[in-house]
């Protein structure tokens, strides 16, 4: 090993420029990587929720999205179906500003819905909302930290805007719990008992509608749930049978939306892996050239080495290790370069609810390995031309 | 200690659609111990004899025994350890690896050898005190003289106590001083470590200095002597 650095530090230049293009690479594959990671994080949670829960929506031609409470009774006497909740969601922040990343919803609590399979809450701080409170509710970790706000503090939802008129509406909500950060959406969402949902439902209706409607007796749509563990195949089967037996709703196969959301995730991954790929690309075709040129220069030390005894598998196994080095150095800074910015934008960004990378285990080993494996890959056949060499010849090479 | 018996050595190589003969029926034994230098003009095959001897190169034809064992029929990678083990070289453009300090250069033939780590190191640094090195242990090559990089060289040579060790032109890149200095050492190491030495050499003076005297021409020997007994004029 020793040898392997001090050789490398020899040509100083040539090795950083060598190493620079691994780097590259790995700090492309890392940065776009993670990127991959955090959209297929929150893509996960979309085909957790697609299959353990059935959207009930009002038809497609029904442009105002409201749906009688009572179709919920309907819904719930559908064979395989083992719960009904209403579901609310309200923007929280109205002003129009474009952000990136997912939007800040507020949305109804669904209690015991883990029961069914979806992930159960985790509270950072604070608890659950109190059952039938009115007034309270519970952050997630973004929500909570691009706002500001703890367990205590008070909250006005929906935001008010810059430049509100004097007649909007933003209620006063005590923050009572937060939940601990888990990576994807739900850390925007702000949770409020159903009442309070249907409230703030009821402020985003034109004033006319408001007066002329009851919306406690309304929901935006329903989540279905079928007991744990229930096949895809089996939801599909109870989706249809809500479609066939309840009027005036419709809904989606879970199995298709599982579909969209995995293709969703594969054009992602392939499009910024695709990227880091070419740029690793070319740092290998980096490293080719400098292993045949170490090789080109090394010739008689590689006679030599013959001569006292080496093999030729223990030349191929120098340089092909001398190959892995270069890889391993190149992997490291690449990694730690993309972990740097990665980390650092998103520390910038957490005051904007902006969470836009996520290096993940797997992440890291395939960044690291890849960079060992393409330098060692690249050196083989300048390795194979080392342990080749004829030692006489190469021992009177000029 | 070792015993080599070249027997009917040839050694033919094609250069464009001409064969040369390199070597041509050379018939040699070196009994363990012994100092033995090589002579000829450039041309009569003295270095394919050595590379030959030193199993770095296959004969066309006829045979390396040492200690009695036909080292023709050996594959490579037996070759190879042979050598790891068994014979150590001198160049005479010492050929050492400028990545490594004077210890590890010296070393490095034991790892190919297989032989523990701390034997090698504890047997380098002995040689490197008997070859007039221990102050230098850590230097660099291109922190050394040639005579001292020589030095270095002799010691790799060595380092695994083989039967025999070959020089190619060992004092061929340095000063009379200096070539004076490192035929002494091989001397004392030829005597005290009853390693069998074989030089190929054009340096008459280092040849005088031998036990015995072989000279080629053509690739076949021409001449064996002895020292202090008369010549041998070999048909």
């Amino acid at each position: 090993m020793k040898e392997i650095l001090n050789n490398l530090l020899r040509r100083k230049m040539r090795s950083t420029l060598t190493i620079s293009g691994i780097v590259i690479g790995i700090f492309a594959l890392t940065t776009m990587g993670a990127l991959a990671e955090h959209f297929n994080s929150m893509l996960a949670v979309g085909v957790q929720y697609a299959g353990t829960a059935i959207a009930v929506k009002p038809p497609a031609e029904q442009q105002a999205s409201l749906l009688p409470l009572a179709t919920g009774s309907q819904i719930s006497r559908v064979p395989g179906v083992a719960a009904v909740y209403p579901a609310y969601q309200v923007m929280a922040d109205v002003s129009g500003t474009i952000q990136l990343g997912p939007p800040s919803l507020i949305v109804n609590e669904q209690r015991g819905v883990s029961a069914y399979g979806m992930p159960a809450m985790t509270f950072a701080s604070g608890r659950d909302l109190a059952g039938g409170a009115r007034g309270e509710v519970i952050l997630g970790s973004a929500m909570a930290t691009s706002y500001g706000k703890r367990v205590g503090d008070t909250f006005g939802l929906p935001l008010r805007p810059r430049g509100a008129t004097a007649d909007f509406v933003s209620h006063r909500f005590t923050v009572v719990g937060v939940l601990a950060k888990t990576g994807n959406p739900t850390d925007d969402f702000a949770q409020v008992s159903d009442a309070d949902a249907r409230m703030l439902m009821a402020d985003t209706l034109p004033p006319a509608v408001r007066s002329a409607v009851d919306v406690n007796a309304f929901t935006q749509s329903f989540d279905v749930y079928a007991a744990r563990g229930t096949s895809l195949a089996e939801l599909d089967r109870i989706a249809q049978r809500i479609n066939d037996t309840v009027s005036g709703v419709q809904t989606q196969k879970p199995s298709e939306m599982v579909a969209n959301f995995e293709s969703t995730s594969t054009t992602f991954t392939a499009i910024f892996t695709g990227a880091a790929l070419l740029a690793l690309l070319i740092g290998g075709l980096s490293v080719v050239n400098t292993m045949i040129m170490a090789v080109g220069e090394r010739v008689r030390e590689i006679g030599l080495k013959k001569a006292v005894g080496a093999h030729t598998g223990q030349v191929l196994a120098e340089y092909l290790l001398e190959a892995a080095v270069i890889g391993a150095i190149g992997g490291l800074a690449g990694y730690g370069l993309g972990l740097g910015l990665t980390t650092l934008v998103d520390r910038l960004g957490s005051s904007g609810s902006l969470d836009i990378f996520l290096v993940t285990p797997r992440l890291s080993a395939i960044a690291l390995g890849f960079a060992v494996a393409l330098a060692t890959i690249a050196g083989i056949l300048p390795a194979l031309r080392a342990a080749r060499l004829d030692p006489v010849t190469a021992l009177r090479s000029l | 200690m070792a015993d080599i018996q070249l027997v009917n050595l040839t050694r033919t190589y094609r250069q464009g659609s001409h064969t040369v003969t390199a070597l041509d029926g050379v018939d040699l034994r070196i009994p363990s111990g012994e100092f033995t230098s090589i002579v000829g003009r450039s041309g009569s095959g003295k270095t394919t004899l050595l590379d030959v001897a030193g199993l770095l190169l296959r004969p066309s034809g006829g045979a390396v025994l040492i200690d009695g064992e036909d080292t023709s029929r050996l594959s490579d990678g037996r070759r190879a350890d042979l050598r790891a083990r068994r014979i150590g070289f001198v160049f005479q453009e010492y050929n050492l690896l400028p990545a490594l300090n004077v210890v590890e250069n010296v070393m490095l033939a034991c790892r190919y050898s297989g032989g523990a780590r701390g034997n090698g190191r504890r047997r380098a640094l002995e040689l490197l005190d008997m070859v007039g090195l221990g102050e230098r242990l850590h230097h660099r090559p291109d922190q050394l003289s040639g005579g001292q990089q020589q030095r270095v060289a002799i010691a790799r040579a060595l380092v695994n106590r083989p039967a025999l060790v070959l020089g190619d032109e060992p004092t061929g890149a340095v000063d009379s001083q200096t070539s004076d200095e490192l035929v002494r050492l091989m001397r004392t190491l030829n005597r005290e470590e009853g390693v069998t030495f074989v030089v190929v050499t054009h340096d008459l003076d280092l040849a005088a200095q031998t036990d015995r005297v072989v000279r080629l021409a053509d690739g076949r020997v021409v001449a064996d002597e002895r020292a202090g007994a008369p010549a041998v004029a070999c048909a």
